[in-house]
């Protein structure tokens, strides 16, 4: 499986605030059966909270910086993720500099909350040193490039300073 | 549905240590990330889930929750994990138990409490 679990980046605010979108499909290979139907593995619906965050901070800081998780305060798990759900990823920053951002956050499927996340804190590495630039907007553009008013705002935030 | 690769010890309902590697393979490696490949996180608390499931038995048991998640040093191809779980309190449906990921000795992650829910037949259905 290829570890991308955000499809499209849907709302975002520099350094504030993500919206993004995993779109589940039957054709995924992750699906797991523990006894009560096929559902997604937990500890994927938490990755796509955090591949938000992540995207959130690679467009704030133009491509410079990428998150690496390094803790968690408390995460729950809801109901479960079925095949052709499609995953809500909200996240707001609680705090982020030049080496660490702390966010907080939910997963919904229409408009339930499948998991709800406090205090994940990442640390922000150089993007070059885990991913070619290239790649790196390649994906950005692909997932946010339909944003360029919201991209417009980011900089502006960056342009004030930034960090929140 | 394990994918662990050695159980090293098992005290029913109580604790047990088992082992997985991380070989240089793992399809995980092509995406995250190309240049400094490292095994994503969240897939260690899926391991310790895992182990907690051998530990509690007459599951399969969810997660449900964690708390105090802290990841130390990052888990890279050619690493042999070795995880720990002890259950800390258990009843009817629910458990919770406290777990660590160690390489080499060295103390890669941390769970304080990962929670857990006994699947019950037709739950959900």
């Amino acid at each position: 499986m290829r570890f991308h679990l955000i499809d499209r980046v849907d709302e975002l605010e520099a350094n504030r605030h993500v919206v993004a979108r995993k779109v589940t499909s039957h054709r995924e290979d992750y699906w797991r059966e523990l006894g009560r139907g096929m559902e997604m593995p937990a500890h994927l619906v938490l990755e796509s909270l955090c591949q938000a965050g992540t995207w959130l901070v690679v467009t704030s800081t133009e491509r410079r910086l990428r998150a690496a998780l390094l803790s968690i305060d408390s995460v729950v798990f809801g109901d479960p993720v079925r095949p052709g759900d499609v995953l809500t990823l909200t996240g707001s920053v609680e705090t982020i500099s030049e080496e660490i951002a702390v966010l907080s956050g939910t997963a919904s499927v229409e408009g339930k909350i499948v998991l709800e996340a406090q205090s994940i804190m990442c640390a922000l590495i150089a993007a070059d040193q885990l991913d070619s630039p290239d790649e790196t907007e390649r994906m950005q553009h692909q997932l946010a490039g339909h944003l360029p008013v919201l991209r417009d705002a980011g900089k502006q935030a960056i342009g004030a300073g930034g960090v929140r | 549905m394990t994918q662990l690769d050695r159980v090293e010890s098992l005290v029913e309902g109580e604790r047990a240590t088992a082992v997985r590697h991380v070989p240089h393979t793992l399809q995980v490696f092509e995406s995250h990330f190309p240049r400094f490949p490292v095994l994503p996180g969240v897939m260690i608390i899926e391991d310790l889930v895992e182990v907690a499931n051998l530990v509690l038995g007459d599951g399969p048991w969810r997660l449900a929750g964690a708390s105090r998640v802290r990841y130390r040093h990052f888990v890279r191809p050619g690493d042999v994990l070795r995880l720990d779980v002890d259950v800390t309190s258990r009843s009817a449906g629910t458990a919770t138990c406290t777990a660590t990921a160690k390489v080499d000795g060295r103390t890669v992650t941390t769970v304080r409490t990962l929670s857990l829910h006994r699947v019950e037949t037709g739950e959900f259905l």
